[in-house]
């Protein structure tokens, strides 16, 4: 890339600003701030300043409804919540998704309104880091802070992630190359391991690059286990990796003062699913009886982890939550979004701070064909060409404040910079305007039997 | 000034190995996921122009296997899977070398080829299906093109096709213009 001129023309500073992208939640950025717009981003990686610096040509602005000729058109807000509230409160399985980009305070009044209408809450864990969590409920969940990654471990292991290219600064700001208060020379006091099918940009600044067969992972680790329990491997070459170097890699494992596991949808997206995370936790508590290790899951959205924890606390369950009887309900392969929708179940669809029409297999978006799906969102995406009511809301951690949860479980209070477009408003009122609205509606229909 | 160009990927190099004779289709292992271009143009929100096509619609594979289908970096290829079919580039991995395997970023494209079946366990299956890949004179739509070729929602003529898994949706890329 050719070089660019530093920004100089800008009216303020705002620092100490939350990037809104993945799961590292950094929250060390500067905003720099000109005629109320984010001209520049400091201290941001190329995904966090991309999205910060938003492309304000497919901006939603106003809310809009489609016609009966197909098109959407602009419409005022009362309208288009009216209209909303009325699908919400006539469905008999509304589906409300996504979640993962706005805040718990959002969600709280989603939760109000799932509970009233009977619909089933559902995150974007369900296309990612779904058979993670199960797998958290089947083995364990041994996790530590990024903190404590910064300032004591001595081996990283990346599994089925490419970090540089989802989360660029996990490696320069808490894992690799930061100087820690055990580590103090950084990189240097650390190895890094990634196991990875490919060659990919996280492998190449790696000291040890495990390259196993596509979809050997979970032979992978359970040959890792044997080695460990000091069982011989029968076999030479498992799942494409010669039996001395799964020894070796195991021998470095377990000589570490304090070792660290991140992985990613490569483990969850395979077949194996969410036995190969089984497979690495129980690998995990193995590796305890010898030294110390941890793990934390990649999480890709920034508040990803925060609804399922916000879920977890208050309904038992991390996602697909279903509220059609009355009490909250989790089944996998029954409640989970992808599951209702190639099923044909669904009857409103509710999009909030997501995008299915980019993240869907076909086979499931197929059915949102047939039901009105309502979208809240703050860019004209794949999804509004689905959408039938379209609610534009508020960028958070730059327009809007509101509380994230961070990949390893830290929350962070993001905050606000600019002001938000005059016409849009923060997601926090649109769910609870929904909420009155419907409300009152179940209110006249009660009241008129 | 554009803040996502085009992966720099080098022009393919001729391979003098024997294997390296040229067919008209190969059987491959599709992977999608993220990479940083395409996850930088979503959230900017950049997703109806055309720089999206490019850094979403685009399957990279490794340098040999391009040869052997006689493909250069952004020439165009079908892929095929059980699931559907979709036009989209082809371009030269970085994360190369991974013969037989390919990968596309997720998006409305591969959207089109992945299988939606979760076995139970919630997620769909976005990696490690069976696909062909061939070349083919057609250009990949735009994101609002395809979104209307594939889902047809708001097309009031055609006929309401339903969810079968087993249904496909057939070829979604238009005709490249005359030069
Ligand atoms: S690593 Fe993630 S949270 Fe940090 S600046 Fe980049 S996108 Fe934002």
């Amino acid at each position: 890339m050719a070089y660019e001129e530093p920004i100089r023309d800008y009216d303020e500073l705002v620092e100490n600003c939350t990037c809104a992208f993945c799961g590292c939640n950094c929250d060390d950025l500067t905003y720099l701030i000109k005629d109320g717009h984010v001209v520049g981003v400091r201290h941001a990686c190329r995904l966090g300043a991309s999205k910060v610096m938003e492309d304000m040509d497919q901006r939603l602005l106003v809310p809009m409804i489609r016609n009966d000729e197909g098109n959407l058109v602009e419409t005022d807000w009362d309208t288009a919540l009216d209209k909303a509230a009325e699908l919400i409160a006539g469905a008999v399985r509304p589906v409300f998704y996504g979640w993962s980009e706005t805040s718990i305070e959002t969600m709280k009044h989603g939760i109000k309104l799932g509970e009233l209408v009977g619909a089933v809450l559902d995150n974007q864990a369900t296309i990612c880091h779904g058979p993670s969590l199960q797998a958290v409920q089947n083995a364990g969940y041994p996790v530590n802070t990024l903190g404590e990654v910064k300032n004591r471990a001595d081996m990283i292991v990346y599994s089925g992630n490419n970090a540089m290219n989802s989360h660029p600064r996990h490696m320069g700001r808490y894992s690799a190359f930061p100087r820690g208060y055990f580590r103090k020379r950084g990189r240097f006091d650390r190895t890094i391991v990634t196991m990875d099918p490919r060659y990919t940009d996280t492998a190449k600044m790696s000291d040890i690059w495990v390259g196993f067969e596509q979809n050997g992972d979970y032979e992978f680790y359970n040959a890792m286990r044997a080695v460990l329990r000091g069982k011989k491997l029968k076999k030479d070459v498992i799942s494409g990796i010669p039996k001395e170097d799964i020894e070796e890699l195991v021998e470095a494992m377990k000589t570490t003062q304090y070792g660290s596991l991140f992985f990613g949808l490569g483990l969850t997206h395979t077949l194996s699913k969410q036995r190969s995370i089984d497979i690495a936790i129980n690998l995990i508590q193995d590796l305890n009886k010898f030294t110390k290790w941890n793990l934390v899951p990649m999480r890709g959205h920034f508040n990803v982890n925060g609804f399922n924890i916000f879920m977890a606390f208050e309904m038992g369950f991390p996602y697909g939550v279903d509220f059609s009887r009355g009490y909250p309900r989790y089944m996998n392969g029954e409640t989970n979004t992808i599951d209702l929708l190639t099923r044909e179940e669904p009857d409103v669809f509710m999009v909030i701070a997501a995008d299915p029409g980019a993240h869907f297999p076909g086979g499931a978006n197929r059915h949102l064909t047939n039901i009105p799906v309502i979208q809240i969102d703050i860019h004209w995406g794949p999804s509004t060409e689905l959408a039938d009511i379209v609610l534009p809301g508020s960028f958070i951690g730059v327009e809007a404040a509101g509380t994230s949860y961070r990949m390893d479980g830290v929350p962070i209070y993001m905050k606000k910079a600019i002001d938000k477009p005059e016409t849009c408003r923060d997601d926090e009122w649109i769910v609870r305007e929904l909420h009155e609205r419907v409300q009152k509606i179940k209110g006249e229909k009660i009241a008129s039997k | 000034m554009t803040y996502i160009d085009k992966p720099p990927v080098p022009n393919v190099v001729k391979f003098d190995e024997p294997m390296a004779t040229e067919r008209n289709k190969l059987e491959v292992m599709l992977n999608t996921g993220s990479d940083i271009y395409q996850g930088a143009c979503k959230k900017r929100g950049s997703t109806l122009k055309d720089e999206y096509r490019h850094v979403s619609g685009t399957a990279y594979m490794d340098p040999r296997d391009m040869t052997r289908l006689g493909v250069k970096n952004w020439d165009t290829v079908l892929v095929k899977t059980d699931w559907g079919e979709v036009v989209v580039y082809a371009a030269h991995s970085r994360d190369a070398p991974h013969e037989g395997q390919i990968f596309i970023c997720k998006g409305p494209w591969a959207n089109v080829i992945v299988s939606p079946e979760t076995y139970c366990c919630c997620d769909p299956t976005y990696k490690g299906i069976e696909a062909t890949i061939e070349k083919i004179n057609k250009e990949p739509l735009l994101m609002a093109d395809l979104m209307a070729a594939v889902y047809m929602k708001y097309d009031k003529d055609a006929e309401k096709t339903t969810n079968r898994l087993t249904e496909k949706r057939i070829n979604v890329g238009i005709t490249k213009p005359e030069e």
